[in-house]
């Protein structure tokens, strides 16, 4: 048939078919009417010849030929057969779950837990992994990375001078792009308010090598380079939807960065960040320092990412050894440049594997053990469904000698699966949709292409296609009207159902499994929820509550800024006064940081007359200049010696104050108040710090500033009036709850000081548990998925005893009709389900010692094979365990002996 | 040997196409015709037909509509379609080259 009569006789039948379907009535009773019809007029005309009205009927209907079977051939006819007979089945199967509501609630839910893990994981691998870049021809896109192994050194980065050699040897390489990502710019933005943003200097061709588009105005070009051009600014997608409201008037305007201005030209399309955010792209003449010589000229000088794209025609194998050959020759032309002993080497790879290096192993490991999660569901639904398949081997026996055959009824199960399947999986796709935003956290960790990860169609459609295939696989399970099963159910003994040894040794291996699976995630979680308790109960050293801190950095041009020392000192000290007259506050102190956050600058100390060992490492310490008051108000406790007064100023003797460790470290027993430290090192000298000496009049408590799994902190402090500024904190203490402070305080500073940019503001308890957000993380993941595996779990020891229970129960009824009792048979079942339990509690406890073990680097205050969280996890799954053995123990205990017996 | 009213199988629709074209018939007058026209030779099952004839309704080949008889009762009247027409020239054209090859076979003269 040619397309065209096809689609022509479609339109011809679409409506007839339709009428079929949803007329079925009316197409019935025409049916009826048109061979009534036909009867009677036979009928008539064999009385005209002859007959008797009875005799003449009964001739009339014989050569008809079976009324009844002349109308199921109309029917067939009709080609909607198929579609009745399903609606059909679907209507019957949601009858017959509806009354078998416990097993259909049990594999819903385990469908659903199966389904959700794996839609969620696939979610997870398709937004970060599968994918292609959305970068044009993204997977023509290479990151070269230079390390120097021996010097501990992975990516250092590359100098112009390097970029500038392989941008002139490499011919598999076809443009080269150039990108740094600098110190946080200081931005101010249209409307004048001062903001920060993270930038990026980039080459003018980065744009159009890494393949993106502007989704307003234009991108960079070559034009864009060199020091002749006018700064340009271009903004990334979601800095422009979150600060500029995704205004199309952006276009055109001028913004400072870090005082120089510059004039928005575009808005690229979004696309992963790598390696880090970036708010705004700008070109070359907007940072002055990659103008400088030494940027240019300095071949150790290295802060430029390299981005490339092959040439046409050559392959990465072919880059990667010509990369290789092109650094060779360079490290042995630049002998000072790239110390023996470093070890330097390039490596390239695509920019796909750059940005998944991390997230691959975990990614795939996790969706293994999704397919696995799934796998189990599948294998507990199918124990279920061969329970209920026992019970129904009689319906099935009746069916098939009525007539039905044996299509037919594996289609009855079909449905009733499909069913089962598609609730499920809808049900899972719900669970999957609910977990996205913990997945999306999670990813972030690893990958720069979370924001990526979303349910689209072709997830949805895999969750659709996983449901059905479950459905399919779970048909096939029981086994229905076979020759074999007929004799079987003939003989009188066919209520002995039972499955053979192996295959019972199988169904319950595969629950204990299960179980220790179970209790290797739980206890995993169960460690990491210790070590979270562990850090919370960590003394910081300082005061947790109601303390209230902010960062108020200095703004503009660092340098420029920081010229202006006296008036710097005025103006901060105006904004801490201005605080501390609030209602509410009960004291503001001024810092170069905040508590526990760790201090930007650290160096090499020297004591005076103190030797230090030549094998041992310099003492070395973070500076923190600080006012008077800020002890007091952080809750620092003062150990010896004085604070610092208003008298520790620029001009006076040069004072400091030492944290209690570091001033054992350095001095021993002896009393340092009154010894005398400097600064020195190679950093000391490109930092505005003097190494002179400083008079030490104090000491203080410890506190962790690297976090709260770290040891605590070698500091030291200066007086902020006395010290170079670079920047200030204000640490206020409140009378009340700090969260409702930030507002009153915000407002009072923002009025006040216009121009002054206030960053960081959060209480120091939120200081605090931001250094264990990402344990919190790991650990609710990891329990979500111990707690999903343990649902599943639950439901397979159930399903394993009510089968084993259903199977047994002549036997029960033999044992009762000779004197047990309920609860003996009660605790028959539940110590076959306990022999389960117990197999799979202790496998999964050898497991959790090994698998443990992973998580040793992220555990705090507690070993991988701690007794307590393993007993705890134990004894938990334990006595969920032998609850979900109760059901199926309690309808054993139920079984009446006479019933049991008779049905023999 | 067979039974000489045996259908060949699939030319009850071509029976049933060719009595619609003279003009609209219920189901009963259709199966009277054809044995009236085949002299009794076709003798169509009364039941067969109507598979039949819904089979080609379903086809979008005929079309049906209730009307009075010519003794005041209510029937399903059969007509033929445009399709039906032309699914007709087809089935007959069908029949022809069949026949004509079956003749020809039959016809061979024995050596």
């Amino acid at each position: 048939m040619s397309p065209g009569t096809r689609i022509e006789r479609m339109l011809r039948i679409i409506p007839l078919r339709l009428r079929s379907l949803f007329h079925a009535g009316d197409v019935e009773r025409e049916l009826n009417e048109e061979l009534t019809y036909h009867l009677e007029q036979q009928t008539a005309a064999n009385v005209a010849a002859g007959m008797s009205p009875d005799a003449a009927r009964t001739a009339a209907l014989r050569a008809f030929g079976g009324v009844e079977l002349r109308k199921e051939q109309v029917r067939d006819t009709r080609g909607t057969r198929w579609i009745e007979d399903t609606l059909g089945d679907v209507r019957f199967a949601l009858r017959s779950l509806g009354r078998a509501r416990g097993f259909s609630i049990a594999v819903i839910l385990t469908l659903a837990l199966g389904i959700g893990a794996n839609t969620a994981m696939f979610t997870l691998l398709r937004g970060t992994m599968l994918k292609a870049l959305p970068n044009r021809n993204g997977d023509r896109l290479v990151y070269l990375r230079l390390s120097a192994p021996g010097e501990k050194r992975v990516n250092t980065l590359f100098s112009v001078p390097e970029v500038a050699d392989f941008r002139a040897s490499s011919r598999t390489l076809g443009e080269i792009a150039e990108y740094s990502d600098v110190m946080p710019f200081t931005l101010v933005g249209t409307d004048g308010r001062i903001v920060r943003a993270d930038a990026a200097v980039v080459s003018g061709n980065y744009f159009s090598v890494l393949g993106l588009d502007p989704v307003l105005g234009r991108l960079t070009d070559a034009h864009d380079d060199g020091a002749a051009a006018a700064p340009v600014a271009v903004l990334s997608s979601h800095y422009w939807m979150d600060h500029f409201g995704g205004d199309p008037g952006v276009l055109g305007r001028i913004i400072k960065m870090n005082g120089m201005p510059a004039q928005i030209v575009g808005v690229v399309q979004p696309a992963p960040q790598y390696p880090n955010p970036v708010d705004v792209f700008i070109n070359t003449v907007t940072s002055p320092h990659h103008l400088g010589a030494t940027m240019n000229t300095l071949r150790t000088h290295r802060m430029t990412e390299i981005f490339a794209r092959l040439a046409p025609n050559a392959s990465v194998e072919q880059a990667r050894a010509e990369i290789g050959s092109i650094a060779a020759r360079m490290i042995q032309d630049h002998p000072d440049s790239y110390q023996k002993a470093g070890q330097y080497t390039v490596a390239l790879s695509t920019l796909r594997d750059a940005e998944n290096a991390q997230a691959r192993l975990t990614f795939w490991l996790l969706m293994g053990a999704a397919a696995f999660v799934l796998l189990i569901a599948c294998a507990n639904v199918s124990n279920l469904t061969l329970m209920r398949g026992l019970g129904r081997e009689r319906e099935m026996l009746l069916r098939t000698a009525l007539g039905a055959r044996g299509g037919r009824l594996r289609r009855l199960l079909l449905v009733e699966n499909l069913v089962l399947a598609l609730i499920g999986g809808g049900l899972g796709v719900l669970i999957a949709l609910a977990g996205l935003r913990l997945l999306i956290l999670f990813a972030a960790q690893f990958s720069p292409r979370s924001g990526e990860i979303h349910l689209d169609g072709v997830v949805l459609a895999v969750g659709v296609v996983t449901s059905i295939a479950a459905a399919i696989v779970l048909s096939y399970v029981p086994r229905i009207g076979s020759d074999r099963l007929l004799a079987a159910s003939l003989a009188p003994a066919s209520r002995r159902m039972t499955l053979g040894a192996g295959r019972r040794r199988v169904q319950r291996s595969l629950v204990a499994v299960q179980v220790a699976v179970c209790m290797v995630l739980l206890t995993g979680a169960g460690l990491l929820v210790r070590t979270l308790m562990n850090l919370q109960a960590v003394a910081t050293g300082v005061r947790v509550d109601h303390v209230l801190t902010m960062s108020l950095p200095l703004g503009g041009d660092l340098i420029r800024e920081m010229g202006d020392q006296p008036g710097n000192l005025a103006r901060y000290t105006r904004m801490r006064d201005a605080v501390a007259a609030l209602p509410g506050v009960s004291g503001a102190a001024l810092g170069s940081g905040a508590p526990l956050r760790s201090s930007m600058m650290a160096f090499d100390i020297n004591a005076e007359n103190v030797a230090v060992r030549p094998d041992a490492p310099t003492p070395r310490a973070a500076l923190t200049t600080v006012d008077p008051g800020y002890f007091e108000a952080t809750g620092i406790p003062l150990v010896a010696g004085r604070d610092f007064a208003s008298t520790d100023v620029r001009g006076s003797t040069r004072v400091v104050i030492l944290s209690q460790s570091f001033a054992r470290q350095l001095f021993g027993k002896e009393n340092p108040i009154g010894r005398r430290i400097a600064p020195t090192g190679a950093v000391l000298k490109v930092t505005p710090f003097t190494g002179d000496w400083r008079t030490v009049v104090g000491v203080v408590g410890d506190t962790r500033n690297g976090g709260l799994d770290a040891d605590v902190s070698p500091e030291m402090y200066e007086p902020f009036a006395q010290e170079v500024i670079i920047g200030a904190s204000l640490v206020i203490r409140t009378a009340s709850d700090p969260d409702q402070m930030k507002a009153t305080v915000l407002r009072t500073l923002r009025a006040a000081f216009p121009d002054q940019l206030i960053e960081k503001v959060a209480t120091v308890a939120e200081i605090r548990d931001e250094s264990i957000a990402t344990r919190r993380l790991n650990a609710m993941f990891i329990a979500s998925f111990g707690g999903l595996a343990l649902l599943i779990a639950m439901v397979g020891i159930a399903g394993v005893l009510a089968f084993s229970v259903r199977s047994r129960t002549s036997e029960i009824g033999i044992r009762m009709s000779l004197g047990a009792d309920a609860g003996r048979v009660r605790r028959m079942v539940l110590s076959e389900g306990a022999g389960v339990l117990g197999i799979g509690l202790g496998a999964g406890a050898i497991g959790a010692l090994f698998a443990s073990r992973v998580l040793r680097g992220i555990l705090f205050g507690v070993t991988p094979h701690d007794p307590i969280t393993l007993g705890t996890v134990a004894a938990l799954l334990g006595t969920i365990g032998v609850l979900a053995c109760w059901l199926p123990a309690a309808r054993a205990a139920r079984v009446d002996p006479a019933v049991a017996l008779r049905a023999e | 040997m067979s039974k000489p009213n045996d259908l060949v199988q699939g030319t009850l629709d071509l029976l049933v196409l060719k009595m619609l074209a003279f003009e609209p018939m219920n189901g009963w007058a259709i199966g009277q015709r054809l044995k009236q026209l085949s002299a009794d030779v076709l003798q169509v099952s009364d039941g067969s037909l109507y598979p039949a004839l819904h089979k080609l309704e379903q086809e979008g080949w005929v079309t049906a509509e209730w009307r009075q008889t010519e003794n005041n009762r209510r029937a399903k009247f059969y007509s033929l379609t445009r399709a039906g027409r032309k699914q007709l020239q087809v089935e007959a054209s069908n029949w022809d080259r069949l026949a004509h090859a079956i003749s020809a076979v039959v016809r061979l003269q024995e050596a």
